[in-house]
């Protein structure tokens, strides 16, 4: 198609191509073209099939209003073509259209409307109960909008944003570039959103004159420049609000630019104010087949042309209710469009300006007119017109019917905002009433429609916008709120109209296939209020998320007497007032993760690291996956541990004791020098949190480490437990600034003594000890605690110098076959040892002295008030508790059962928290939560495991530890 | 979290970098003094109450400190500690 290339107000460059596929076809358009206007241009006027009676549909707005050209874009179902910019290699193709929307096999649905009345899924699917499962499916295939592979992966890259705004103005049209422009001048930061790809709204693309004579389009783009030009505005384009929330919330979705046109983009900005300026949309006219390819609002076939460049139709005819609508025809006329007629719903209050216009292109008017029914089964062919009356009528051919019952404001943002909206007779709009705090409403959505009353009432809203952030602005809002009194008000607003033949295929939704018709047999049915209506019969709750009937329901509902409020009432609004990709909520997939200083040695002796919570740890060093040779090198030589992830703390001041006899059961009062403490952290109600040492490392200096999983948490916990007591401490988190080495084993000492001065014998060093020395020049800090059930060290170093220190005992262990080991052969050699993980071995509801570490608790410092101490005295002896056992199997040769397999007899009595084959026992033990009158020493269990097939694994309970109970070895 | 909170040290911060740290009940009660039945109600029971109401917050991503702000739970609006409806 050729397009007008001259007009000064095209957003398109008509000599730059773009090349993309629609079906099979290989079609041809222009940057700057949306995919509807590529298509359109292309000659495609079917866009695709509805969802219930697979009626054609085609371009009839371009903003979004309804899903009549959602397509399927390079695989993503659902697109709306209409605010899709067009990329070069785009795969466009229809849509719930078989074989494709001119010939739709799914198209004899239309004439079967009739067996699909009102909640028809409600009333009609559902009895008797077993058609349903069968009737999904059909229903499924036979409405559905796009379908989604298993598979997919949804392309485009997604982020988010927080800028910082003084003040957020939604819509960048006249009003609210004027708010923005006016905010900016008073040096304020301004977020401007702006739904379309480009400023201007309304007023952006009409060659009208405004009052001074100069042009719309002009005047617009001056402003625009001027907002471009403006170091303090940020505008975002193509960028529709999705949510406005108290306190100056607002958020939006960037959609992005070809090429790439699936990038989304999550914008949330607070400001001090939050001026609406969302302009209008057009209100559908009501009437027979007012959905029919060939009809499009006024706004849609004016903007084709002056936009992009494209002729809307040959003959057209118009049945408007508005000024622009008028205005549209006179300009179309001028580019090359027959106009068969003008028809206006309005008897009077027409510009006489345009109707002189009108009258010399000897373009009939008919006043008091209006479309009643379109003719065509594919497009439209012909269209009645009928006076108001219905008594004159008059058919004319065409194939372009411009139809719009006027203006309706944009006032989602409103609503949530939390304004008070009401029916206002002059416009017929629903009007704001009170507005929330902080926030102002300006442009068009107040019915001002005249260009100049437009920017003032913009610039009036960010006057306002200036007094909320603190600056007063009380006289410049006194004197432009007079001379907003001196320019045109609030225009007048056609009446609600429906022809009164109309019904049966007259869509008051397009979106759910909803006719008059449905909405008179909820009436019947007794629903009176259109925010039940809405629902009962499907109205307004598809993509365009009520942007066609949101208007014409209340306004029909009233006029047909059925509801029983005294003025129409708007349904309401929900947030996103956009349809959004879900994927663009779920925003960028970051894994944040953390390594520990001496991961990339470990993957170079073969470690095979997951990840658990925010950590990448060593798992096991070979394939292995019960990890014998680790297990086996801690039991009979020296293993080396990566233990950096254990949380460690500093904490000091004068009242630090009391702050650790506040969080830990222990008596914290006399940590002497040279020994480490091992103490437990409960909650409120004596349960295990976390458990660790403390160290006095010097006069109120102590050094803790806690489990991994409570480091983030720890100085909050802390903190939060300490708040009423104006204590003087401090804490310091040492977790990423110390890596720890657990060096274990009989072979241990040797090790460590070949690289360290100080002395590490059994005398100078006991067990339980702590001492600070130097490996290799290298101060650390060192303890000796036995989580794995051997000799071992544990090596607090400075995180920078881990992979010296770890690579010094490497080569020193070399002689004794030292080998690293993984969390695999930690979890089973403290298994062996009877030793309890927080979390495998204790739960939300275990006490201390269920996992039987009640002997930490000193029940005696009621000073403390120590966290959980009330707790632990009562459930010291409470029955029915799980208690903490150790168990083998009745048949030694049998295999372990999985963890968290259940224990049972007639009901079920606890489970398993860890169960492993012991290779130095040469039998599986484990460790079991069950219920207290199981937990004596050979009382049997009777495990079920998944997939047992109903044969429970039988195994007794047994002391623990099971592996050196005397604790010889801990401290050789 | 569509709601700002004020750090006495950071200033008007957005709610996500904030722990709610609950209904503000006062300090640990005297365990001398102290049934299985009061404690309880310490630990585990709060007003829920529609209106202004005194609680903590610990801004987690921010300076790291513990509390309190008189808040109206029905508008996420926080209230001035002075005026006539902060009553904890």
């Amino acid at each position: 198609m050729i397009r007008l290339n001259h007009l000064p107000t095209l957003r398109i460059k008509p000599g730059v191509p773009r090349s993309f596929t629609y079906g099979r076809r290989r079609l041809q358009g222009v940057e700057g073209d949306t995919v509807a206007t590529a298509l359109f241009a292309n000659g495609v006027r079917v866009f695709g099939r509805s969802l219930k009676y697979h009626r054609p549909r085609g371009l009839y707005s371009l903003d979004g209003e309804s899903s009549n050209t959602l397509v399927n874009v390079d695989g993503v179902p659902n697109v709306c073509a209409e605010t899709t910019l067009l990329a070069d290699g785009m795969c466009v193709a229809s849509q719930n259209a078989f074989p494709g929307p001119d010939f739709d096999a799914l198209g004899f649905m239309d004439a079967l409307s009739w067996a699909m009345p009102a909640g028809f899924y409600y009333r009609m699917l559902h009895k008797p109960a077993r058609l349903w499962p069968l009737a999904v499916p059909v229903i499924r295939k036979m409405a559905g909008v796009g379908t989604l592979a298993p598979d997919f992966q949804a392309p485009g890259r997604r982020d988010e944003i927080y800028p910082a705004a003084d003040v957020c103005v939604i819509g960048a049209g006249v009003a609210g570039m004027s708010a923005a422009l006016a905010a900016a001048e008073a040096g304020l930061r301004v977020v401007l959103f702006e739904s379309r790809p480009w400023p201007g709204g309304a007023f952006e693309y009409r060659p009208g004159a405004a009052r001074d004579g100069v042009a719309c389009f002009q005047k617009t783009a001056e402003l625009a420049a001027a907002v471009k030009a403006s170091p303090h505005i940020r505008l975002f384009l193509n960028a529709p609000v999705i949510g406005v929330y108290s306190n100056g919330l607002v958020t939006a979705f960037q959609r992005g630019r070809s090429p790439h046109p699936f990038d989304e983009r999550y914008i949330e900005v607070r400001a001090a104010s939050v001026v609406v300026a969302t302009g209008c949309i057009e209100r559908p006219l009501l009437f027979e087949h007012n959905e029919r390819p060939g009809v499009m609002q006024a706004g849609c076939a004016h903007r084709l042309a002056r936009t992009w460049g494209i002729l809307p139709g040959r003959t057209a005819v118009f049945s408007v209710g508005h000024d622009p609508g008028l205005e549209a025809a006179v300009d179309l006329f001028d580019l090359g469009v027959e106009i068969a007629a003008v028809a206006d719903l309005r008897q009077d209050g027409l510009d006489p300006a345009l109707v002189d216009a009108l009258s010399r292109r000897r373009i009939p008017l008919l006043r008091g007119w209006s479309a009643t029914k379109a003719h065509g089964r594919r497009r439209v062919a012909k269209v009645t017109l009928a006076g108001a009356n219905g008594r004159f009528r008059k058919t004319l051919d065409c194939d372009l019917l411009v139809a719009s019952a006027g203006f309706t404001p944009v006032t989602g943002p409103l609503t949530l905002a939390g304004a008070k909206l009401a029916f206002d007779e002059r416009t017929g709009f629903f009007l704001p009433t009170c507005l929330p705090p902080r926030v102002h409403a300006a442009g068009r959505i107040t019915g001002r429609q005249d260009w100049h009353a437009v920017a003032a009432s913009g610039r009036l809203a960010g006057l306002c916008a200036i007094q909320d952030n603190g600056i007063d602005q009380t006289a410049a809002i006194g004197e432009l709120a007079d001379a907003l009194g001196s320019l045109p008000g609030p225009v007048r607003g056609a009446k609600f109209v429906i022809a009164p033949d109309s019904g049966k295929k007259t869509f008051i939704c397009f979106d759910e296939d909803a006719t008059v018709k449905n909405v008179d047999q909820a009436m019947a049915k007794g629903f009176n209020v259109p925010e039940l209506i809405k629902r009962f019969a499907s109205v307004g709750t598809g993509p365009g998320q009520g942007g066609i009937p949101g208007h014409n329901l209340p306004l029909y509902v009233h006029q047909s007497g059925a509801s029983p409020d005294a003025q129409p009432r708007p349904t309401t609004v929900r947030a996103p007032l956009t349809p959004t990709f879900l994927a663009t909520y779920a925003g960028a997939r970051l894994d944040m993760s953390k390594r520990t200083p001496i991961h990339d040695l470990q993957v170079a002796a073969g470690g095979r690291m997951e990840r658990l919570g925010v950590w990448h740890r060593a798992r096991r060093f070979s394939e292995d996956v019960h990890s014998r040779e680790e297990i086996l090198s801690v039991r009979t030589a020296v293993g080396i541990l990566d233990a950096s992830t254990l949380g460690k703390f500093r904490i000091f001041g004068p009242d630090a004791v009391k702050v650790l006899d506040r969080v830990y059961v222990g008596d914290m009062t006399r940590v002497p020098r040279t020994r480490a403490k091992y103490s437990a952290m409960c909650n409120e109600d004596g349960c295990l949190i976390d458990d660790g040492v403390i160290v006095r490392t010097g006069d109120n200096d102590y050094y803790l480490t806690t489990s991994t999983g409570r480091a983030g948490v720890t100085v909050e916990w802390i903190r939060y437990h300490t708040r009423f007591d104006d204590w003087d401490f401090g804490i310091v988190n040492l977790t990423d600034a110390y890596g720890v080495i657990n060096l274990a084993g009989p072979e241990a000492r040797a090790v460590l003594q070949r690289v360290t001065d100080a002395d590490v014998s059994n005398e100078a060093f006991p067990f339980m000890g702590y001492r600070e020395f130097a490996v290799g020049e290298v101060p650390l800090r060192a303890m000796r605690l036995g989580f794995v059930g051997e000799l071992s060290f544990e090596l607090h170093v400075p995180a920078s110098w881990m992979a010296y220190v770890w690579n010094l005992l490497m080569d020193a262990g070399k002689d004794f076959g030292i080998r690293p080991f993984g969390l695999e052969a930690q979890n089973t050699l403290r298994l062996e040892k009877g030793h309890v993980i927080i979390g495998s071995e204790s739960e939300q509801r275990t006490t201390l002295h269920d996992v039987g570490l009640g002997f930490l608790w000193h029940r005696d410092k009621p000073w403390a008030r120590t966290v959980g101490d009330a707790a632990l005295r009562q459930t010291e002896h409470q029955p029915g508790r799980l208690k903490l056992v150790g168990f083998r199997m009745a048949d030694p040769s049998a295999s372990p059962p999985r963890d968290g397999s259940v224990i049972v007899d007639r009901r079920i009595r606890g489970y398993v928290c860890t169960a492993r084959y012991s290779v130095v026992l040469k039998e599986p033990v484990g460790l079991a939560l069950v219920e207290d009158d199981s937990s004596a020493k050979g009382a049997p269990l009777a495990i079920y495991e998944d997939g047992c097939g109903g044969r429970l694994i039988q195994a007794v309970v047994t002391e623990t530890p099971f592996y050196d109970p005397e604790g010889l070895r801990l401290r050789l | 979290m569509a709601f700002t909170i004020t750090c006495p040290i950071c200033g008007p911060r957005s709610g996500y970098e904030f722990r709610y740290g609950g209904q503000d009940k006062g300090p640990r009660p005297d365990p001398a003094e102290m049934t299985p039945e009061t404690w309880c109600d310490y630990v585990h029971m709060t007003d829920s109450c529609p209106g202004v109401q005194k609680e903590w917050w610990y801004h987690r991503a921010g300076c790291g400190i513990w509390f309190t702000i008189y808040r109206d739970t029905t508008t996420n609006l926080e209230v001035s500690p002075d005026s006539p409806e902060a009553v904890a």
